[in-house]
Formats: C-alpha cells, sequence, structure tokens
C-alpha cells in the first residue's frame, strides 16, 4: 500500500526546526503543576508507547539475532541468542547473489536518481518561470500523473518494454521509475524554484547569462536542499520498490535486491540463517538513510511541502 | 532570435518530462482501456475484439467479489488503526509530556517504513511460520496457546494476517504525517484552552481534531486508495492463497495476466481498479486543492 | 555558445534514451569473433546453479572457439519467460524443457529444431539415453528434445513407523487409510503432510489420483484443451479422496511449503510424504530416518491405471536458429560424464545410460531408478498437462478442499466451466 501514500513521504519529518524554536518557550509551560492523576496517566501512557517501539522492533531485532544462527537454532530455539555466533552467513549470503542483487540496485537507484533529478528539475525551471496556457495545460499534466498508480499500467507497460525490446533489461525499471517519481519531483523542485527571489535571476540576464546559465548557476546551486530530498525520497522508492522489478526482470543476474530476495529465498531452500542475513543487508542502506539524511528531509521539506 | 530562444528553451526544458509522462504513465492507461475489450497473451501477435464481453464475465466473477471485499476489509480495518490510531500516537508524541523520547519514537515507528516490503514479507513469513513461528510460541509463552492458528493457512484469518502485517509496517508513516501536521497548529490554541481548564481529552476533540481535518482527510483517502491497490504484501505472503481466500484485485489481476496469459481479462480487472482509486483521487483532488493557497 | 550546451545536454539525455533501446542487443554482442551459445535453465538455486556454471566452463576451456552465455529463471517464472521467447526470434540456443504438453505447446510454435537427424547421425551419443524417456518429447514421430532428468512421485515412509506399528506397504487405497489410521492412532497427530501453499504439490496429487480413478480414454480427452470437458464422475472421486487424504495433514499443511513438510518427514515428525524421487538427497541431508517408498495404490474399482507412474523426464530442447556448435554443446551436457556428475552432484536421477551407478547414487534412489525405468507407463505432471487456467482451477481448489471452502463438486463445475472458456 505504500505507493501512493509514499506520494505524501515528502511531509515526513517535517518542521523539525519549528519545533525546536518552539520547545523553549514550551518547557516554560511544561514546568507548570502536574497533578497525581497525570502522572500515573503519563507512566501508563509512556508504556504504551515503550511497548509500541518493542512490537515493532522485536522482529527487526530477532531477524538480526537470527541471521547469526544456524538452520536449527532458528526452527528450535526460537527466542535464544545464537550458541554460535554465524558471522560466515554474512559471507555467504554476499556471494550466493545478494552482492549481484545489490549491485543491480545501487546502478537501478542511482541512474534513476540522475535522471529524476535532471530532467525533473529541467521541467520544474519551466513551469516555475513561465505563464502561459500551455505551461499550466503541461503543469496539470504533471500534476496529474500523481493520480495514475502503477498497478493499472502493468499489463500495457510490460507490452510496450516488451514491445521496446527493453524488458528484462534494467531500463525497463529505470524508465519507468523515473516516470513514476516524474511529478511529484516537479511539483516538489517547483515550489522551491517558486521561492527563489526574481531579482537574481535579472541580475543574471543582465550579467549575460542565458536560460540555461540561469537553470544551471543560479537555480540549481540554490536548491541544494530540495535535490538532497527528491534524491532521498527517489532512492527510497528505487531501493525499494518490488511489483515492477519483479514482472519486468526474470534473469537472476539482473534482479534488484526486492525481487531477487525472493530468488535467493528459493534458491536456499532452508539455509534461514543466510536468507535473514541476506534481509539484513538489503534493509541497511535504507536505514542508514533515515538516521543520516533525516535533517535534510527535513530542511528541505519544510519549504516545499505539497498535500496528495 | 532572443525571442525564439525564449520560446523554445522552456519548450525544450519540459519536453523530456512530458516525454517520459507520456509514454510510461499516460499511454498505458489509455491502452489498459483498449486491452479490456480484447482477448490476447503475451505470446499471441493478435489481439482478439471481444467487446464488453470481459466486463461481463468480471461481473459474474466470484474472485473478483472475494477481492473486493478484502480489498475493503483492507480499507476498513487501515483507516481504524493507520489513520485513527495513528492521529492519537501523534497527539501523544506532540505533547509536551513527552517531549524528550518523542523524537526517539518518531524514528523507531519509522523505521518499518523505510524497508523493503519483500524484506517485511519474509519477516512475517518467520513470524506467522506454524511450526517455529514467533507469533505461535509467543502465545505459547504466555498461555495462550490454544489461540495459535497457521495464521496464513487459514482460510478464515489469512487476510487479515496480511493486513496486519501492513499495519505494522505503515502505522509510522501516517504518524508521521499527523505529527507535521500537528506541528503546524497554533500553540496558542492550547494554551488558552489549558488556562480555561480544558483536559487533554477535550482540546484532543475540540482542538487537534478539526485543526488537523484536512489532514485526516488526506490521509484517510490516500489509505483508502493504497488499500485498494494493494499487491505486493498478499502477493508476497500468500499469493491469494489458501484458495482464494487473500485474494486483493491487484493481485488477481496480476495472476490472470501473468500467470494465466488471460492479459484481456487482466485489463479489464486493471480498469476496475482504475475506476475504483480514481473516484477516491478526485475527491483527494478537489480537497487538497481547496487547502492550499499556491 | 550556451545554447549549444544546453542542446547538448539534451543530445545527452536523447542518447541515454536510445542507448537504452539498444541495451538489449549488446548482451549477445559479440566479443572476438567466437560463436555464441544462448543457454538458458531454470536453475538458480544450488547445487545446480553452480554445476552448470562450471560446467560451461570446462566447456569453454575444451572449445575456446565457443563463448557460452547462460541465464536462469526459477520455475514458474522460466515457464512464462520461455512461453514469451518460443514466439519472438529470440528462443536461446538451447535451453531446458518439460515433456508433454509443455514441449508440445513449445514444438507448435515451429522454432524448435527437430533432432531426429542428430540422434540418427550419432549412435554412439545417443544410443546411451534411455529409449523410453524420449516420448514425452517425440510428436507425430518427430523427436524435438534430449532427455535428461527422470523422476517419479512416490509415497516415502518412515520404515521405523511401519515396522512398529506393523504396517504393511499398502497396496490399495483402502489399505492406505487403514494404515493412516493406524499411524494416527499410535500417536502420529499428522501421519500423512504435504505443503499445500506449493499448489504445484497439489497438482501432483491430483494429477496421480485421477490417474488411477478416470478412465485413461478420458484422461486424454480432458487434457487435451479442444476437447475438455471435465464431466467424468471420477474427477468428483478423486476431489473426494484428495479431501480425504487432507484430513490426515492437520492444520499445518495449509500454511506450510513442501520444504517444510520434508523436513517434517526427514526429522522423523512425520511418518509419510508424497515427494519426488529427485528429493531423495535432500531428506538424506535434512535428517537420518530410515526411508523406502511405495507408488500410490491402485484404487479398487476404478476405471484408471492402477500402476502407471507419475513424473516426466526433462531435457533440454534446441532453437532452430541455434549455431552447430549447439549440438556439441547438447551432446557435451547429456554424455555419460556429464550425467554422472549431475547426478553425484545433484541427487537427481538421469537418463543416461550407465550414469545412474552404485558410485554416484546410493541404494535407495538406485531403486527409484529401477522403478522409473521400468514403469509400464508414466504420466505428466497435471499442472504441465492440461491448460493452466483448469489446473489453476484444480489446484486453488485443493486449497479451499483442505480448509473446508468448498466441496468437489463446485470445483469440478468451475474446471468444466474453465474448460468451456478456453475452447
Amino acid at each position: 500500500m505504500t505507493k501512493t501514500t509514499e506520494n505524501i513521504k515528502s511531509d515526513v519529518l517535517t518542521q523539525d526546526q519549528k519545533r525546536t524554536k518552539e520547545r523553549s518557550a514550551k518547557s516554560v509551560k511544561a514546568s507548570r503543576k502536574t497533578s497525581l492523576s497525570t502522572k500515573v496517566s503519563k507512566n501508563m501512557i509512556l508504556l504504551g508507547l515503550l511497548l509500541f517501539a518493542f512490537v515493532i522492533l522485536y522482529p527487526l531485532f530477532w531477524m538480526v539475532v537470527s541471521s547469526l544462527k544456524s538452520y536449527d537454532e532458528i526452527y528450535n530455539n526460537v527466542w535464544g541468542l545464537p550458541s554460535v555466533w554465524h558471522f560466515e552467513n554474512y559471507a555467504t549470503a554476499w556471494s550466493m547473489g545478494i552482492s549481484g542483487y545489490f549491485i543491480n540496485s545501487l546502478w537501478v537507484t542511482l541512474a534513476t536518481i540522475f535522471l529524476v533529478v535532471i530532467i525533473g528539475s529541467m521541467a520544474a525551471f519551466t513551469l516555475s518561470r513561465y505563464k502561459s496556457r500551455w505551461i499550466d495545460v503541461a503543469l496539470i499534466f504533471t500534476i496529474g500523473g500523481i493520480m495514475m498508480n502503477p498497478q493499472v499500467a502493468l499489463i500495457p507497460l510490460f507490452e510496450m518494454l516488451t514491445w521496446m525490446d527493453l524488458i528484462n533489461t534494467h531500463w525497463a525499471l529505470i524508465l519507468t521509475y523515473v516516470a513514476y517519481r516524474l511529478p511529484l519531483t516537479i511539483i516538489l523542485i517547483r515550489a522551491f524554484f517558486l521561492s527563489i527571489p526574481r531579482e537574481l535571476e535579472e541580475s543574471a540576464i543582465i550579467d549575460g547569462c542565458s536560460e540555461f546559465g540561469i537553470y544551471a548557476r543560479i537555480y540549481l546551486p540554490l536548491s541544494v536542499p530540495i535535490i538532497v530530498t527528491t534524491i532521498v525520497l527517489t532512492a527510497y522508492f528505487a531501493w525499494n520498490e518490488f511489483m515492477f522489478a519483479t514482472v519486468f526482470i526474470d534473469s537472476d543476474m539482473l534482479k534488484t535486491i526486492p525481487s531477487g530476495l525472493m530468488n535467493f529465498r528459493d534458491a536456499l531452500r532452508t539455509d534461514w540463517g543466510v536468507l535473514l542475513a541476506g534481509m539484513v543487508i538489503a534493509t541497511i542502506p535504507m536505514v542508514v538513510l533515515l538516521i543520516f539524511l533525516q535533517r535534510y528531509l527535513v530542511r528541505g521539506l519544510s519549504e516545499g511541502s505539497v498535500k496528495g | 532570435m532572443i525571442a525564439r530562444r525564449n520560446r523554445m528553451i522552456p519548450a525544450l526544458f519540459i519536453l523530456p518530462s512530458l516525454l517520459f509522462l507520456g509514454i510510461f504513465i499516460y499511454i498505458p492507461l489509455v491502452q489498459n482501456f483498449y486491452n479490456s475489450f480484447f482477448d490476447f497473451s503475451v505470446f499471441s501477435p493478435t489481439k482478439e475484439y471481444v467487446g464488453f464481453s470481459a466486463f461481463q464475465q468480471l461481473l459474474g466473477d466470484k474472485v473478483v467479489m472475494t477481492a473486493l471485499i478484502n480489498n475493503v476489509k483492507y480499507a476498513i480495518i487501515s483507516v481504524i488503526f493507520q489513520v485513527a490510531f495513528a492521529l492519537i500516537l501523534a497527539t501523544i508524541l506532540e505533547d509536551k509530556l513527552f517531549r524528550r523520547i518523542a523524537p526517539m519514537l518518531r524514528v523507531i515507528y519509522f523505521i518499518p517504513v523505510m524497508i523493503s516490503i519483500s524484506v517485511i514479507a519474509l519477516l512475517f513469513n518467520f513470524i506467522y511460520n506454524p511450526q517455529m513461528g514467533l507469533l505461535n510460541s509467543f502465545l505459547e509463552l504466555v498461555g495462550l496457546g490454544n489461540l495459535a492458528v497457521p495464521w496464513l493457512g487459514n482460510a478464515t484469518t489469512s487476510i487479515y494476517a496480511v493486513i496486519a502485517m501492513s499495519q505494522w509496517q505503515s502505522i509510522g508513516f501516517i504518524t508521521m504525517l499527523f505529527i507535521v501536521a500537528i506541528q503546524k497548529i497554533p500553540k496558542e490554541l492550547y494554551e488558552a484552552a489549558n488556562i480555561d481548564g480544558a483536559g487533554k481529552i477535550r482540546q484532543f476533540f475540540s482542538i487537534t481534531i478539526p485543526q488537523v481535518k484536512e489532514a485526516l482527510f488526506v490521509n484517510m483517502l490516500i489509505t483508502i486508495t493504497g488499500s485498494m491497490l494493494v499487491f505486493n504484501e498478499p502477493y508476497i505472503l500468500t499469493n491469494g492463497g489458501p484458495g482464494t481466500s487473500s485474494m486483493t484485485l491487484s493481485v488477481y489481476m496480476y495472476q490472470q495476466g501473468f500467470f494465466k496469459d488471460n492479459m484481456g481479462y487482466g485489463s479489464a480487472v486493471a480498469t476496475l481498479i482504475f475506476v475504483v482509486t480514481a473516484i477516491f483521487a478526485l475527491i483527494q483532488i478537489k480537497v487538497s486543492g481547496t487547502g492550499k493557497d499556491e | 555558445m550556451k545554447k549549444t550546451l544546453c542542446f547538448s545536454i539534451l543530445l545527452l539525455l536523447l542518447s541515454t534514451l536510445l542507448a537504452a533501446c539498444n541495451s538489449g542487443g549488446e548482451q549477445s554482442a559479440n566479443a572476438d569473433g567466437k560463436v555464441e551459445i544462448d543457454f538458458f535453465h531454470r536453475w538458480p538455486n544450488e547445487p545446480r546453479k553452480s554445476f552448470y556454471d562450471e560446467k560451461i566452463k570446462e566447456y569453454m576451456e575444451q572449445n575456446p572457439d565457443v563463448h557460452i552465455n547462460v541465464d536462469y529463471v526459477l520455475n514458474d517464472a522460466y515457464k512464462e519467460k520461455v512461453r514469451v521467447l518460443v514466439s519472438s526470434d529470440e528462443l536461446p540456443d538451447i535451453f531446458t524443457a518439460w515433456s508433454d504438453s509443455f514441449a508440445e505447446n513449445l514444438v507448435s510454435s515451429e522454432r524448435i529444431m527437430p533432432l531426429n537427424e542428430v540422434i540418427q547421425e550419432d549412435e554412439e551419443w545417443s544410443s546411451k539415453i534411455i529409449d523410453s524417456q524420449f516420448g514425452g518429447f517425440t510428436f507425430d514421430d518427430t523427436t524435438y528434445g534430449i532427455p535428461f532428468t527422470v523422476d517419479g512421485k512416490a509415497f516415502f515412509y518412515n520404515k521405523a513407523a511401519f515396522e512398529e506399528n506393523n504396517i504393511e506397504i499398502p497396496k490399495t487405497y483402502d489399505e492406505l487409510i487403514e494404515a493412516l489410521d493406524k499411524l494416527q492412532s499410535a500417536g502420529y497427530e499428522q501421519p500423512l503432510v504435504e505443503g499445500l501453499t506449493n499448489t504445484w504439490a497439489i497438482s501432483h496429487y491430483l494429477g496421480t489420483i485421477f490417474e488411477r480413478v478416470v478412465d485413461p480414454a478420458v484422461l486424454e480427452k480432458d487434457y487435451n484443451s479442444e476437447t475438455a470437458e471435465f464431466t467424468d464422475p471420477g474427477y468428483v472421486q478423486g476431489l473426494e479422496m484428495f479431501n480425504e487424504l487432507t484430513s490426515y495433514m492437520g492444520e499445518v499443511s495449509t500454511a506450510i511449503d513442501h520444504e517444510a513438510a520434508r523436513n517434517m518427514f526427514a526429522a522423523g515428525e512425520v511418518p509419510i510424504l508424497y515427494m519426488q524421487f529427485a528429493e531423495i538427497k535432500m531428506v538424506e541431508e535434512a535428517g537420518d530416518v530410515e526411508f523406502g517408498f511405495f507408488d500410490f495404490p491402485e484404487v479398487e474399482g476404478a476405471k484408471g491405471d492402477p500402476t502407471a507412474l507419475t513424473g516426466a523426464p526433462e531435457g533440454w530442447m534446441v532453437s532452430k536458429n541455434a549455431p552447430e556448435e549447439t549440438i556439441d554443446f547438447l551432446k557435451f551436457l547429456t554424455s555419460e560424464e556429464t550425467a554422472a556428475d549431475f547426478t553425484k552432484t545433484d541427487g537427481q536421477l538421469n537418463a543416461i545410460e550407465g550414469a545412474v551407478t552404485e558410485e554416484n547414487v546410493n541404494p535407495a534412489s538406485l531403486e527409484a531408478y529401477e522403478l522409473i525405468t521400468n514403469a509400464s507407463s508414466t504420466a505428466p505432471w497435471f499442472d504441465n498437462a492440461v491448460n493452466i487456467n483448469v489446473a489453476d482451477v484444480f489446484m486453488r481448489g485443493g486449497q479451499s478442499l483442505a480448509t473446508g471452502q468448498t466441496t468437489p463438486e463446485d470445483i469440478l463445475k468451475e474446471a468444466q466451466q474453465e474448460a468451456e472458456n478456453q475452447k
């Protein structure tokens, strides 16, 4: 269910900054009297929150711990820690195929990001700087794209890509990913471009910059935050996309991580430890992204947040 | 010369985007409608015109009904958990009482959102496993062993097991959206309410909910649309089984098109999906369009 | 100047797109004048993937002027992929194929190379391939495939469990039920198990059962999608038998896959499991039960073939457009040496004479091998034998039957409807 919902992912983690500003004001008020009953209910709620955090974290923790176990131990000792820590599961997973999927995912993700950023920012440039009936139509055309879902296009896309001779190549994924990422990207970047003061470009024109110069030398450098945001959102999408990756790519050597893991499971039979190790490897880049790039997301999005 | 350049360049700048959107988003959509009227398979070079017969078949297809009902169940449960529960969660996290722990919890709740669906589904295969699964072992551990069933293998529980996994993964996402919305509420409103002596629950109903009304509505629509489209979760966990008990429209479309080679009928199912989601999408455009001042 | 820059960027973008369009063909591009052979199989899983990777390496070392491009996808994806490829001009030069109706469908594309001449020209090689296994690849006296692996399906049983409870090997279906009852009362909660999430496992059961209870002439008619009707009362009886058998499998069976079922058998938790001979080695690796096997017993009073063994060979097919070197590679793949190595590595039996011996297989496999090669007749896998839409009705129906959601009559009604749709 993530696809459409994911459009709004953009809003996520927004406004952290505002929050910190408000925090000082808040804390003054927080010291106001807290009665006994609120203290009790506070602790109850806190317990609930922690319990929920536990429900979220425990399966992931189990995944990591079990990835270091042997099949027998996963089967017979569900809760315990491994008696022997099978770190080699990771090496096995890596050499048995995950490395290939990983590299494929990396290439598809990077190529998608590159194209989305270039093509999207160029379109946003036009859409933010010019006004005409045609531009309005183009804008509606673009925004409308956000409402289209890949499920409905699956069979025609399969036909089309087969006809173009692109089926079972990475381009089948890259091109469709780019298409489905463009609407949101354009909307985000356009909103940012709109906020760039006109005076800057006027002085640039006087300096003899061309349209392209204005785009490349003024708009792009100023928009680094929103572009990082776009990169993070696109990376998230391209790294995790499952349906196209399953339908458009058959060859094991070309599969990306999400669909490759399915093959990996079938190929491994009962080597569950290795499978779990592969799952952990597939997860790491995104969790790293969340932890380290959260700030970029917040900064970029506080300006250009959109709905739907 | 200058005038011409000014006309050409914006067009050239936007052209690649329009091409991408046109070729990979809009043409397939039209193509799908067209395909619904034909009978063909991947490897047949010709399409046979069959008129509305695929749609007639659609109406009489029991599996489509099962799938539609499952999609609706998905939507209802998701609205309760992902929207109602997430709103409460977001309100609590934004309450100043928990401001120390909230940033950490937000990240924790958000982790599953970042993880690939295939990892999550494989993980839940272990959780639901009838022999060594975490869920059943846990039930036994707390003395509820008699409640343990083969969750994904039981025709009455399979769809709920799939839905439950979705909730686990997506609550953090919607919560985050609500947090964003709540942060935009002017703090003075709460301060005024505090002075008036209104309790937390009163504040929730009389300030938070009215103030996030728009986000509430949008999140609800996102959740419902997503539920109508759901593919990955049932496809990986159960492939619609046992029997057709956890079938959804998208999985059925995929199976008809790619497994049974009835591309035409698959397209008709896709058209149905489109119609159902388009209705929600239209409402969404209307609502979000009025909310934004841009 | 700036304008040129701008255009060059656009050109770059367009060329990316164009490059994209060409990349499909690039993979088979010829590097240095070598003959290229595209080889396609369906085993991305071990140990076969490595086995073929090594054999390819070995062959390329022996034949430095040949380069082999290998590709592989798993089972269902393979079926789909081959069907797509066979309808285009991109059929790989040599690829694996199931026998019977699957092979027949491929052959009907007229893109598969007839191999009669190849077989006649090199008797030294072809005479080693067990004659009876060619049947599934021969249509109208023309042979289109070289059988390589042979297989069969039988009930594997835990010898200790049978001895302890004084159970004889069942000769009839009723005796099988009796044995299951005995085992159940002896404390086996599930005397029989299957991983019903794998719908092919259901199709294997149903295929064999139908073989036993339905008149062979009726089956032949119904397995042909032009004439299929599925009106014989034997089908209802067969589905009822399957339903009866699932009642011994316990709740767990609908939630596990065949793999898990095999592990339960290997661990001695379940005394009987319907398995392929190809799995013998896996059972031995997964546990240490002593096991034997018996064919699906005869059904008394039924019109079907009481002894037909379910199981069909798999083999290699060659594209009509393949370079001539492909034939040499085909012979290499089906040579006694390759076959012996294969069975030693994988455990699955092969159709090459002299390549299954005490040296590379254990006694159990050898026994199975004799059973296969001596079988009076063989029945193809059900999901390969009938139209996939009809097979799906039976397979999903089988799942619903096991979870009590439907009845044999309803399944059959649906199957009849589907068979009608396919005409």
